[in-house]
């Protein structure tokens, strides 16, 4: 129901185990990970498709291609930056320049690893995996997106890379099949657009409304899909309001942000405004609402952003 | 022991191998030289005595898997698979021009007969690992070959290939290390010295032979026995010599990548020529 809380990696392990039942294809590899990436039922009802390497990133990624080349489709989970950055040379050659049917899943994504620090956080994962040509990039916003993002990301043939988050989120939306490269309007208004991706989208829904509140008309996107990216409906409404203000947890540089930037580049009079985590080792926080605040990434945060933008421009 | 006619075939064979790989050098004016020689007796074996393969059918579901872990040896390759009719030789001549299929790391989706996009060292015995167990998983009979180099043992990803086909038990795969003792920067030893390399597979849990891996009796002997062990990975460590068959190259490093010259290239085929007919008088008099 919307607004019930449902932890993410539960929310993903459940769609694949789920769909494991139907596809004898699906084998799933964990790097002493698997357990904590929601694949405890899938290890019991399926101990021949369940590979335990323990913590070994980059021989999985290339055992995974090979497994690919032989017709599987091998999902591997561990926390975002040990699935993106550790082996991203196998990721680049074994998955991307071999074209392999491998599912790369990244939790515990962006700050989510709030007092672990920088080592845990990715902040670099959409701009590392948007470089490889071929690669399909998912961040999925609520957790029934997060099941039917995960059908979709098998029934896909190819590399893909889904990223997720760790704490509970709540379910925003109706359950409505995925379509990979698609964005929706979540909420039409005039004044300027707010596109929102992941995990983000959450606040920029109640940004948005504190918004309206104000006078202010957000027309809002939600963008689950980074590469390939809607640029159809990102152009269609920089032609409507003329300001983009994008927001994700990532780094503000080659993000979401940045391919809606050049997604808008030869266009006349629309205006781009980023948000995200600037340059840096992230400051590190017990309390992950508090870190995403810092940050301005909640609604508040959000919303101030939205009218100092509109204020500016 | 292997059949002497048998021998003297394949060693015809892969004289005609390192005739293609030079081919290929003239026409691309240079190439990874030193390694594609210590390494095309291995790759000759395999391709025309071991793996099931069909060269009409190179993606034939249940064929036997080569992996070159070390991409650069590539020119081997593609030797042996246009002499086994993979590809027109014509191919061969193609070398190092503009958009050739054959280029200096091998690409899967360009050549028939490639299974994995090497060149970047450390990849190959990951891929072939999984595509073992696979194998395994899904009861298939079909076995997995992979050439690393010595030089690219250093790699981690090497250890954490090896690890997991040992737990994993695959015994349909092996791997053959290329030890010539040269890399680039000189002896391997020097370089970062990875020795022993037979115990070091053992203590991993592999199944381990040591051979003279340009003797090709040898080579079909080790061939024969496996698996070595079962439930255990094989280890072939074919101690070998860099760029083999090229008298004045052999055992020099400056051959590792060698930037050709007509008169030498001209002194290997002579070389190769008289091998071969020496070879085919060999098994003529046998045959009396």
């Amino acid at each position: 129901m919307i607004g019930d809380y449902v932890d993410p990696r539960k929310a993903f392990g459940k769609a694949v185990t789920q769909l494991a039942a139907e596809n004898e294809r699906i084998v799933v590899f964990s790097a002493d990970s698997g357990v904590s990436s929601g694949f405890a039922d899938f290890a019991k009802k399926y101990p021949h498709r369940y590979f335990e390497c323990g913590i070994m990133e980059q021989g999985i990624v290339g055992m995974a291609a090979g497994m690919a080349t032989t017709g599987k489709i091998p999902v591997f989970c561990a926390i975002a930056p040990f699935v993106t950055a550790r082996p991203y040379e196998m990721v680049r050659n074994d998955i991307g320049y071999m074209r392999q049917n491998v599912k790369i899943v990244g939790r515990n994504c962006g700050l989510t690893y709030s007092d672990l620090g920088s080592t845990h956080q990715s902040l670099d994962d959409f701009g590392l995996m948007s470089l490889i040509p071929g690669m399909v990039i998912l961040a999925p916003q609520d957790p029934l997106e997060i099941e039917e993002a995960t059908k979709a990301m098998i029934e896909y043939q190819g590399p893909v890379y889904m990223r997720i988050g760790n704490p509970k989120i709540p379910i925003l939306f109706e359950r409505r099949p995925f379509v990979i490269g698609k964005g929706q309007l979540l909420r039409d208004g005039t004044d300027v657009t707010l596109i929102s991706t992941g995990s983000t989208t959450r606040d920029a829904i109640k940004a948005a409304d504190a918004l309206a509140k104000e006078g202010i008309s957000v027309q809002h996107i939600g963008m689950p899909t980074i590469k390939p990216l809607d640029i159809e409906l990102v152009r269609k409404t920089a032609k409507e309001t003329g300001k983009i203000i994008t927001v994700e947890e990532h780094y503000i540089n080659n993000g979401l942000g940045s391919l809606v930037t050049d997604a808008v580049a030869d266009m006349k009079n629309v205006v781009v405004k980023r948000l995200g985590v600037p340059e840096e080792y992230a400051k590190t926080s017990g309390d992950y609402r508090e870190l995403l605040a810092y940050y301005h990434l909640d609604a508040t945060g959000i919303a101030e952003s939205i009218k100092e933008f509109l204020a500016a421009v | 022991m292997a059949n002497k006619d048998k021998v003297i075939k394949l060693q015809i064979l892969a004289a005609k191998c390192r005739k293609n790989v030079l081919r290929m050098i003239r026409a691309g004016g240079h190439g990874h030289v030193g390694g594609a020689l210590s390494a095309i007796d291995i790759i000759t074996a395999l391709y025309f005595e071991k793996m099931h393969v069909d060269p009409q059918n190179p993606g034939m579901e249940d064929r036997d898997r080569f992996l070159l872990s070390a991409g650069h040896k590539c020119l081997a390759q593609y030797a042996v698979l246009a002499e086994r009719g993979f590809f027109d030789k014509a191919i061969l001549d193609t070398y190092g021009k503009l958009g050739s299929v054959i280029p200096g790391h091998p690409d899967m989706h360009k050549l028939p007969g490639i299974e994995a996009n090497t060149g970047s060292l450390g990849h190959g015995m990951s891929i072939a690992a999984g595509i073992a167990m696979s194998a395994k998983m899904d009861g298939k009979a079909y076995s997995v070959y992979c050439i690393t180099g010595d030089g690219e043992l250093p790699e981690g990803s090497n250890w954490e290939a090896a690890a997991a086909a040992a737990k994993y038990k695959l015994d349909n795969l092996t791997v053959f290390v290329d030890n010539n003792q040269l890399q680039i920067s000189g002896d391997v030893r020097e370089v970062m010295n990875m020795e022993p390399i037979d115990k070091k597979f053992m203590d991993f849990g592999w199944a381990v032979r040591t051979i003279d891996g340009n003797n090709m009796e040898e080579i079909l002997d080790a061939l024969d026995a496996l698996p070595f062990e079962k439930g255990k990975p094989n280890l072939l460590l074919c101690r070998t010599v860099k760029s083999k068959g090229m008298s004045f190259a052999e055992n020099n490093v400056a051959y590792h990548f060698w930037n050709a010259s007509e008169e030498l290239l001209c002194q290997a085929e002579q070389e190769l020529d008289s091998c071969i007919e020496d070879l085919e008088k060999q098994l003529e008099s046998n045959s009396k």
